[in-house]
Parts: structure tokens; sequence; C-alpha cells
């Protein structure tokens, strides 16, 4: 497992980025929300506004189904954010490495390229998120030294859907 | 009360650092803050801006007692070179916000500070500031805004929820985890040479 490969993702990647989206969805039981296409994926990360940046994992050795290429086997996608108290963060979206390729290090050294490119962009932090019941997840970062900002802190996550936000921006003006 | 919302103007930092500390001490955490008014312009007016900010200004006849104004000055009413600033107005509030991305929906924005000065709540003022990001980000085709509050700050956890925000915490178990300073430079260090 030495001799897998790290490198930034390309327009053809996109096919394999939607194949592990989903399979990080399945594992965290909520593949049902994943409505994301090939073509949004391509417009979104590789048009003239790129919305997200993504590290693919590859093992050489494998076959692709179509032709001898090596087989993409994980993925890490993360953009920069912005803290007012500190400045620029990067923020890891998604992390995820096909369960036949797990305890080989392969995340292990994802997580410590993603922090080398967090600290030659001048962030101060790396956040993320994970659920409270991913407790493979959640040790995997508290080993590396992660701390909890929702349990040291308080701090809680908050969505406003699209329908209230059509009805937000479409209210009386003052 | 009228009030306006208007993009932030480079010219605006100070202001926008001036607020950022309020809502630091606000929050009880004022040694947190870390960045000054020439990085917020570095970063959010260069060419690759990190974030997008609105301003909410009212008309002078209402500033502050300690006479809060554009650039921080005592006396208002000046008009500043880009034309953006309003003459007679003082900046009372301000959103910083920026574009994310989720895997499963697409486009979303993150509305990380809404901050509006205690003597200037109650008048709709941080609503008229959301809904110009909410409205921002339906312009941009997202799909969702997000934003995070603690979990004692009652009066914003009930300004949100009545706006139609989901407390994803409660309800998904998602937990903020961050690799922080000498945690992140240690990983970084690890990292595979190119």
């Amino acid at each position: 497992m030495d001799r897998f490969k790290l490198r930034k993702a390309e327009p053809k990647d996109v096919p394999d980025l939607l194949r592990l989206i989903k399979e990080l969805a399945k594992y965290e039981d909520m593949e049902d929300q994943v409505i994301l296409t090939e073509k949004d994926l391509l417009e979104d990360g590789f048009g003239d506004h790129p919305f997200y940046h993504c590290l693919v994992a590859e093992d050489p050795s494998e076959q692709s189904n179509n032709n001898n290429g090596p087989v993409v086997i994980g993925f890490a996608m993360y953009y920069f954010t912005y803290d007012p108290w500190i400045g620029k963060l990067l923020y890891l979206e998604d992390f995820f490495v096909m369960k036949e390729y797990r305890g080989f290090g392969i995340g292990s050294e994802i997580l410590k390229l993603l922090s080398h490119m967090a600290v030659k962009s001048r962030c101060s932090s790396m956040h993320f998120i994970v659920a409270e019941g991913n407790q493979a997840s959640i040790e995997f970062y508290k080993r590396r030294g992660a701390a909890d900002l929702s349990l040291e802190e308080g701090w809680r996550l908050f969505k406003i859907d699209k329908s209230s936000l059509l009805k937000m921006s479409s209210g009386p003006e003052e | 009360m009228h009030f306006k919302v208007r993009a932030a103007a480079k010219e605006d930092c100070k202001e926008i650092s001036r607020m950022i500390m309020e809502l630091a001490v606000y929050e009880n955490m004022a040694d947190q803050v870390k960045t000054s008014h020439e990085d917020l312009k570095r970063d959010g007016f260069s060419p690759n801006p990190f974030y997008e900010c609105l301003i909410a200004e009212v008309p002078d006849e209402h500033k502050t007692k300690d006479g809060h104004c554009l650039a921080g000055r005592s006396t208002c009413g000046h008009v500043s070179v880009s034309g953006q600033r309003q003459p007679g107005y003082t900046v009372v509030g301000y959103a910083l916000y920026f574009y994310t991305y989720s895997t499963w929906k697409g486009r979303s924005v993150y509305m990380e500070d809404l901050y509006v000065m205690p003597d200037f709540r109650g008048k709709g003022i941080g609503t008229g500031l959301m809904a110009k990001v909410a409205q921002v980000g339906v312009e941009k085709q997202c799909v969702r805004l997000q934003l995070s509050v603690l979990e004692w700050n009652k009066p914003s956890l009930d300004f949100y929820i009545a706006k139609g925000a989901e407390d994803l915490t409660a309800k998904e178990g998602w937990h903020f985890l961050r690799f922080h300073g000498q945690t992140l430079d240690t990983l970084a260090k690890e990292a595979p040479k190119d």
C-alpha cells in the first residue's frame, strides 16, 4: 500500500468522485441525500469559479473496469473559508478511503498533505464536522490532536433550506 | 427606523473590525480575535476574496452617543472616493459570509457572522441583513444557508429558528472539530514530500 499515489483531482475524475461521495453517504446512513450529479461536480469544481478543491488517492496496481489505468480509492474535498477572528481556514468537507483500503495509512497521509497545504496557504486552522455517532472517525481525528468545538465551546450547526431562503429574500424592504 | 443594506467597501474594514470585536466580546471570546482591519482588507478585497460582507447603515441623526460613524471618525457625512459610502450614514451592523460546497447537495452559503450594535436591535436590521445574504445565495444558486450558534445564545437561537433554521447538531449529531496552531503544524511537517 505504500505505492499509492496522492494528486490533485482532474475533470476526468468526476465519475469516481461521485462514486466515492455516494459510498461515504452510505457509510453515514444518508445515501438518499446525495442529489449532486457528475455535471454539477464538473461545473462546480472545474469551471470559472471553483466552489471546491479535491485530492484523490490512487492505487496504481489495480486495473479499472474500462482500461488499464489506476483506480481512485480515496478522496478529500476541501475549500477555503474565513474566520473574522483568525483569518483564512481550510475546511475539509469530505474525506473518504474505500473500506478495503483502510488501515494502511492512506487516510493519515491525506490528512498530513491537507495540513501542509493549509499551512502553506497561510491558514491558521483546518475545520470539519463529524457526526457524533461516527466514533471511528472521531477517534481518528482526536488521536491526531483535533479538538471538538461543539463539546468544548458549545457551537451548534444550523441550516436553512432553500424554501426558507426564498421566503426571507422576498420579505418587505425597509 | 430607516436603514440601508449594501455591499461592504474596503474603506469599511475599520468599522467591520470594530464590530467583529464587539461580537467577540458578546460571545465572551474577545481574546481570540487576532485579525486586524488590514488583514480584513487583504482577505476580502483582493482579486481572490475569501469572504463577502454586507453593511447596515442608518442616517446620521440615529448615530450612537459615542458617534459611531464611517471609518471610525467622530464626524460623519463625507463621501468616499469609491462613491459607495452614503454621506450622512452610520455603520451599525454587518453580515460576513462565504460560499461552501456540499457533496450531497451542491453550492451553499455559510453566514459566518451576523451582528447589529445593541442600540440598533429590535428594528429589523438583522432581518434585513440576513434577507440580503439569502438573496445573494439564491442568485448564486445555493441550495441552503448554514451558520453556527453557541448553545447558550438564546436570543440568536430564537432569531434563527423563527426564520426556519434547523439545529443539525441536535437533529443529526454533527460536531465541529478543528486542527489548530501546533496540532496543524505537527501534521503538516509529516506530509509526504512532492
